[in-house]
């Protein structure tokens, strides 16, 4: 027996399939980063709205014989699924025997499997007991039609849709950090309660009719108190009325006091709540920029451009620009962009992040960078430096881009005396507004383009100049490649052209890929 | 292109002129520093200008001495941002037809320098803003073009203009090889149409003629020689 269980620990602690395997559907279940977790969380809301409603439905018209069917064995069938492979992917049992046994090889020692899989096993269990677990269990019994009570379990299907209910989780999330508070509140309400029914029944059990049981009394008290007062039990006597008097004042002091601590610990959460929200929405971009700092590059940024950079989330520190920025009606999370933890927050892994760095500060900015490219290497950074001395560093810290507005408002300026015409037309080429620019084409391994020779593309037929050749980084740029020289998957073509020719030229040549 | 006559007066040398004024005297142009800091014209002393004067711009009497003629360009990189607005009108109102440029350094002086007369603003976030625009959209391009004129770069643009009797006149620009020089004709600057750019990619064979300008792109070496090879064939011209 324990020779079995360790053969297949070790096998499955090997095995690169099972493992792959497992971490994907982890990922599926509770990574919310995985771009296939939305289709399967759809399609289980899915299964929870038809087969509520359908019990729903069911409890007055009869329904054919197959929907019973699908809400027997489809849904309740998946949900079982669900529900295993949660508890499949919560812990690796494998992993702990292989190690068990190789600690108990190199001690010496007796090898004691019980140890180790009571300690894998107590893992699943203890998932097994928290809430949304047990809630994914019940959820599975109102299949069985026999026993009819068992359809009260329909309610944990529906609970079942808190687990989506991204909403819900903040609000329990937000109450919870007033347990303190609440629990307070809920404890001198029980004694209110409890005080008051228990005098009512000891005063009035023998005058009042509807009062039969100390059931009857505490259940008028908490109909009182929270002023909802159904009428069909009261007090009779003068003492029993003054009784209600006193709670009834009690309770509206109580109602106002726990509305106020909600309210309050919302308040104090609803930036945070805001800023969650934030970042989910920029994570389920597949393209997205972080700007740090809201200054005047910033405004600019944005007012060049209105309207037209949509996914994007600005990151500042100072309270007063981010309120700012909010003002203006921009998504800005305050927090410290030279934190790790903040950038990653960010889908690095999934979405293209390029980052801006904007900030007035070189050491900050700098900082900034070497952060966004310790999270990830893949973050494209762009930072703003303040002097071509500070190139170098920012160089070193990984910049991909470097921006150095004196210097190229310097240039501008200079060029702007020496070269008065080409100026305007290099600049009108350079900012794409003019009736030529210049524009990447980027090759892809299915366009027509890829494999072939450049003397065999005709660019001048389309009206355009071509420049050259960009491989990639660690490449030179290719400056009038020559005639034999063949397009690859991946490289960027610099043409310079009219805005139709270019895009006629893609139409071409890219074909599909477009 | 460059008349000897046309000066540069430069208004101010900190941040922005040093770097500006030096970009310019390499460029040929003759250049006038004016400051009102003796720290900074002591600078520019040492940096080799000539021409510097220590002025209080404020004072109309002191810049009217500075001998200022219609067709010089008057540049206005004070570091101080008020100073800069106020120089700018002052040499408005005195100087009606001279050209003045002026550098801001915020949004709100851009408008204010626009207002006080200069004839063009340079916006230092304006700028760096359609820079960080133009690196979103074509990264390659710009981090290979940046600062177009700027010598830390390989490939850059350039200005020629054909002289009388350059073997390029008479030569129709789609047909003429301009790669066999290593160099690729952007576009051209048409005296006859009134100094207009006209791209090579518009789709007009053009004749080109001396006096006109072309612009190329290519990398430094390449270009210095393709327009030494423009310029010495004056009496040769069959080489083709």
């Amino acid at each position: 027996m324990k020779r079995l269980i360790l053969k297949i620990a070790l096998a499955l602690s090997r095995s690169e399939s099972y493992k792959t395997a497992k971490s994907f559907v982890r990922n599926i279940l509770n990574n919310p980063l995985n771009p296939y977790k939305k289709y399967v969380d759809l399609s289980i809301i899915f299964f929870i709205i038809t087969s509520v409603f359908i019990l729903v439905y069911e409890v007055k018209h009869p329904v054919p014989e197959w929907i019973e069917y699908y809400d027997i064995y489809v849904v309740s069938a998946i949900f079982l699924i669900e529900y295993l492979l949660r508890v499949w992917v919560h812990a690796d049992i494998s992993p702990m025997v292989a190690e068990e046994y190789r600690q108990s090889e190199f001690l010496g020692r007796e090898f004691r499997i019980k140890k180790v899989l009571k300690k894998g096993l107590r893992q699943k269990v203890d998932y097994m007991l928290t809430p949304s677990a047990i809630i994914d269990l019940l959820a599975i019994f109102p299949a069985y039609r026999p026993l009819r009570i068992l359809r009260i379990f329909v309610l944990f299907r529906v609970f079942k849709l808190l687990r989506y209910a991204k909403s819900i989780n903040q609000f329990t999330h937000v109450l919870s950090s007033k347990r303190f508070e609440l629990l307070t509140l809920l404890f001198l309400l029980v004694f209110v309660v409890m005080t008051a029914g228990i005098a009512l029944y000891v005063i009035e059990e023998q005058v009042n009719p509807y009062i039969e049981s100390p059931f009857d009394a505490i259940y008028w008290a908490l109909v009182t108190i929270s002023t909802v007062g159904y009428g069909d039990i009261f007090p009779v006597t003068d003492v029993g009325r003054t009784i209600s008097m006193v709670i009834i004042i009690s309770g509206i002091a109580m109602i106002s006091f726990a509305t106020s601590v909600i309210v309050s610990a919302f308040s104090e959460k609803l930036v945070e709540l805001k800023e969650v929200r934030i970042i989910e929405k920029i994570n389920k971009n597949k393209e997205f920029l972080i700007i740090c700092g809201y200054g005047q590059m910033t405004k600019m940024f944005f007012a060049q451009n209105e309207g037209q950079i949509q996914n994007y989330v600005i990151l500042e520190n100072n309270p007063l620009k981010v309120h700012q920025a909010q003002k203006d009606g921009f998504d800005v999370i305050q927090e410290d962009a030279s934190r790790y933890e903040t950038l990653s927050k960010f889908n690095a892994i999934h979405a293209k992040i390029t980052l801006l760095c904007l900030t007035r500060n070189d050491v900050e900015n700098i900082y900034i960078t070497l952060n966004a490219k310790s999270v990830s290497s893949k973050i494209d950074v762009i930072a703003r430096a303040s002097s071509r001395e500070m190139v170098k560093k920012f160089e070193r810290a990984g910049a991909d881009h470097i921006l150095l507005p004196s210097e190229v408002a310097d240039t501008m300026i200079r060029t702007a005396i020496s070269h008065p015409t080409m100026y305007k037309a290099v600049h009108a080429i350079l900012a794409g507004k003019g009736i030529a620019r210049i524009d990447e084409i980027h090759v892809l391994e299915h366009d027509m383009i890829c494999k072939k020779r450049v003397d065999q593309i005709d660019f001048k037929a389309f009206k355009l100049l071509f420049i050259g050749i960009y491989r990639g980084k660690g490449y030179p740029f290719m400056f009038i490649p020559s005639a034999y020289e063949i397009f690859q998957d991946g490289d960027v073509l610099l043409v310079m052209g009219q805005e139709m020719s270019i895009d006629y030229f893609k139409d071409i040549y890219q074909g599909s890929s477009r | 292109m460059i008349s000897s006559s046309s000066r540069v007066f430069l208004f101010g040398y900190g941040n922005h002129g040093k770097p500006i004024g030096k970009g310019l005297s390499e460029d040929g142009f003759y250049i006038v520093i004016v400051e009102s800091d003796e720290k900074n014209r002591q600078q520019a002393v040492e940096d080799g200008f000539e021409d510097t004067y220590l002025v209080d711009v404020t004072n109309d009497e002191h810049l009217m001495k500075l001998d200022i003629k219609p067709e010089d360009q008057l540049v206005c990189v004070m570091d101080d941002e008020h100073l800069n607005v106020f120089l700018t009108l002052s040499l408005r109102s005195l100087f009606e037809s001279c050209t003045i440029l002026s550098i801001s350094d915020s949004i709100h002086t851009t408008q204010k320098l626009k207002m006080a007369g200069a004839d063009k603003v340079i916006d230092l976030y304006e700028v760096s803003a359609n820079r960080i625009h133009s690196i979103l959209k074509r990264p390659v391009t710009t981090k290979l073009l940046e600062g177009f004129v700027g010598d830390q770069h390989e490939i850059s643009f350039r200005e020629i203009m054909i002289p009388e009797g350059s073997f390029l006149r008479g030569v129709m620009s789609d047909e003429y090889n301009f790669e066999q020089h290593g160099v690729l004709l952007v576009g051209m600057i048409d005296q006859e149409l009134g100094n207009s750019f006209v791209f090579a990619t518009t789709g007009i064979n053009h004749k080109l003629d001396s006096g006109d300008t072309i612009v190329c792109i290519g990398r430094e070496e390449e270009l210095n020689a393709f327009e030494n090879l423009i310029i010495q064939t004056e009496e040769g011209g069959d080489r083709s």
